[in-house]
Formats: C-alpha cells, sequence, structure tokens
C-alpha cells in the first residue's frame, strides 16, 4: 500500500490504484470510503464529499466494485427442507422422549407417542380465545418416573422408557390477551383440551396443568 | 387456528429450558435458516453446512442451561455455528466456496443477464474463498448478516476495533480481486 493518490488512472486501473492508496489527494481515507460504501451509505455525502472531485470519483469507482457484493448478500438463502424435523428428531432421542399411551383394542394395542399428545393438546389450547402462544410438555418426569415403574410390563420395543397406559399428564406453558380474566381462560383451556383429548385419542384419565406465564398486548402481535 | 405472535426469543429460550420441547422447535423454526445460511457461506458446501447448521443447533439445545441471557440467543447462535465452521475449515479439505446461490430459488432472468451474474456470483464467491477464515467471518456476519461491529465482536469474543481492522483489510482484497474480474 502506498500513500496518498496522485492522479488516478481511468478505468479498472483507476480502481486498483485506489486501493493500494492510504489516501486521496485531499487528505480522504481510502478505508474509510470504502467502508461507506460497502455498508450502504456510499450516497450519504458529507460537505466535503459534495464538493470534492476526488472523494465523488473513488465513492463512485467502490460503489461499481461493491455491487456484486451487495446483490448477493440480499439474495436469500433458504434453509434446507427437513432441517428443523432432522434437529428435534436428534433432539427427541437425546431426551429420550419416547413415552407412548397405550390402550388395548380387540384389534390388538394402539401406542400414540406422548409427544403427540402433547402437541394435540397444544393446538387445542391455541383454539381458545384468549389464548395467544401455547407450548405443550407431554408430562412431568416424575410422574414419568412413577407411570415407567407402574408399567414396565407395557414396555415397547423401541422405547427407552416406558409407556403411560391409560392416563396422560400434559403440561401447558401459555400466555394471554391482556384484559382476559386469567382465571376463565385457564379453566375453559383445560376444559377444551381434556374434551380433544377424549373425541381423539380416546383416553379418559387425563391431567391438564396449565401455567400463564405471559400476557400479551395487542402491540406483541 | 389463530396465528402464532411473535413472543420473544428470551421467552422460548426460558420454556424450553423448563422442557418444553415444541418451544426449542420454534427457536429451531425461526434460525435454521440462518445457521444454514452462515455455515454456507463460511464453508462453503452445502453438504458441510447442513451438518454444520445441525450440529450447532443441537449443541445450542444442550448448553441451553449455559446459556447466559448477556447476549441474545441469536448472537449466541452465531457464535456456535461460526466457531464450528472454523473447525470444519481449519480440519477438513481447503475451503473451496461453493456457489453461494445453488439453491436459490429465484426469478430468472435472461441468459445473457443469467451468465453476467453467474460471473459476479463466481467472482464473489472466488474472492471471499481466497481471504483468511477471519477476515471471511467478519466480511460474512457483517456485510452479509447485517450484523453491527459490536455484535461482530461479541460473536468473535473480540474488539470492535479488532473487528474494523479485519474489515479494512478483508475489503481491500476483496476489492483487488473483484477488479480483476471486471
Amino acid at each position: 500500500m502506498t500513500g496518498s493518490v496522485s492522479e488516478p488512472p481511468s478505468g479498472g486501473s483507476a480502481v486498483r490504484h485506489l486501493l493500494n492508496a492510504v489516501t486521496l489527494p485531499c487528505d480522504a481515507d481510502v478505508d474509510e470510503l470504502l467502508e461507506q460504501v460497502a455498508d450502504g451509505r456510499g450516497a450519504d455525502r458529507d460537505a466535503h464529499q459534495r464538493d470534492c472531485v476526488h472523494c465523488q470519483a473513488a465513492l463512485a469507482e467502490f460503489a461499481a466494485l461493491w455491487a456484486p457484493v451487495i446483490d448477493i448478500a440480499a439474495r436469500p438463502v433458504p434453509a434446507p427442507r427437513g432441517l428443523t424435523a432432522a434437529v428435534m428428531s436428534q433432539i427427541r432421542v437425546l431426551v429420550r422422549d419416547v413415552w407412548y399411551t397405550l390402550q388395548t383394542t380387540d384389534l390388538g394395542v394402539i401406542r400414540i407417542a406422548a409427544r403427540i399428545v402433547a402437541a394435540l393438546a397444544r393446538d387445542s389450547a391455541r383454539m381458545v380465545p384468549g389464548v395467544r402462544v401455547a407450548l405443550g410438555r407431554s408430562t412431568h418426569s416424575k410422574l414419568a418416573e412413577l407411570a415407567e415403574q407402574g408399567s414396565l410390563k407395557h414396555r415397547h420395543p423401541h422405547a427407552a422408557v416406558g409407556v403411560l397406559g391409560r392416563t396422560a399428564v400434559v403440561d401447558l406453558a401459555v400466555a394471554v390477551t391482556y384484559g382476559d380474566p386469567v382465571r376463565d381462560v385457564a379453566r375453559d383451556i383445560q376444559r377444551h383440551v381434556i374434551a380433544t383429548l377424549r373425541e381423539s385419542i380416546g383416553l379418559q384419565t387425563i391431567t391438564v396443568n396449565v401455567t400463564v406465564d405471559d400476557i400479551l398486548t395487542g402491540d406483541d402481535q | 387456528m389463530q396465528p402464532e405472535p411473535q413472543v420473544g426469543d428470551a421467552y422460548l429460550v426460558a420454556r424450553a429450558r423448563d422442557g418444553y420441547l415444541d418451544a426449542y422447535e420454534m427457536l429451531v423454526q425461526r434460525h435454521s435458516a440462518m445457521a444454514y445460511r452462515v455455515a454456507l457461506r463460511l464453508c462453503g458446501d452445502h453438504h458441510d453446512a447442513q451438518d454444520i447448521a445441525q450440529e450447532a443447533l443441537i449443541a445450542a439445545w444442550q448448553n441451553l442451561a449455559r446459556f447466559r441471557a448477556e447476549s441474545s440467543f441469536s448472537t449466541w447462535l452465531y457464535r456456535i455455528v461460526t466457531r464450528r465452521a472454523l473447525n470444519k475449515v481449519t480440519r477438513g479439505r481447503a475451503a473451496e466456496l461453493a456457489d453461494l446461490l445453488d439453491e436459490v430459488a429465484d426469478p430468472v432472468p435472461g441468459p445473457a443477464a443469467q451468465a453476467e451474474r453467474n460471473l459476479a456470483v463466481d467472482a464473489v464467491t472466488d474472492a471471499l474463498a481466497a481471504l483468511p477464515f477471519p477476515q471471511r467471518a467478519v466480511v460474512i456476519l457483517h456485510h452479509f448478516e447485517g450484523l453491527s461491529y459490536a455484535q461482530v465482536a461479541e460473536v468473535t469474543r473480540s474488539s470492535v476495533p479488532a473487528v474494523r481492522s479485519h474489515l479494512f483489510r478483508a475489503r481491500r482484497t476483496l476489492g483487488t480481486k473483484l477488479e480483476e474480474w471486471r
């Protein structure tokens, strides 16, 4: 890198000349001019730049030079399909989230993963007026442990922990709309979720624990 | 079903720590594109980028208990992705950046314009690949991801002057390479 640019040649060599210099003849810093363009501030010229032909020429050269970078940076790069599912599937294996409900029918056995129960409960809770966010958790680890002890004979061959049997304990964390009576909303959630799980899965003994941990206003939408 | 409102990452992180896996799933849905994009731009290979993104998101979940709310979840994730990309690049084969836009569905311009754009993409891609990793990382994080100097410093555990200095050098090198292409 040399010192100041004297008389820059035209075209491509002018840029090379600029990039090899520290300052312009007007003492403007070449790095700062390039930074200005690269940060998208090339058109925001200060009083000196508005009157200086050296700065104007350098800013124009750098703008043309940097245009492909800005173009490429602005183009979206979507995540590959299935990335979220792959991540969550590995995490579920790590947390051994493989509890199942178990129902014996005259045709055989029906097992439904506890996380499906949690997802149904969550989606059901989201339908209740006043609920803004609902997150579902299949069961508390302590209760799961107890259920496992009581149902070892039903252990699923591919399950790491066991089954919940005919009962389900679902924890829901919800955020509700500001102004709605929280207790009423929570009761509605319990009733709605229990009805949904009875109808869609056939579970009879269901406990739905609701934790209201946030209240959102209209601005949070 | 009602539309999902934009709850903050901090809320979801707290719920994920409580064992709500779907809270973490929402975080993954929000940030997986960023994790993949940054990994792809840093290491240049689609398959490596997918692995890095996946590993980073799992590592973030495994370390949620250690995550301090001093920085945002996304800054923390940027750091994990960048570190993993560095490991991959320095451990493995030469970091030849593939076409950054391979996976991008974009309106197709005419053949001549497309050829011109492809050349520009190749030129930027090659110029980025030629940068030393620290310079490439700051360019990607600042110019491609839009992080401020302070945020880049946080991600790279560096200082703002150091980030600025890396960027000055990187821009000159990139500029010289792009000038050769023009």
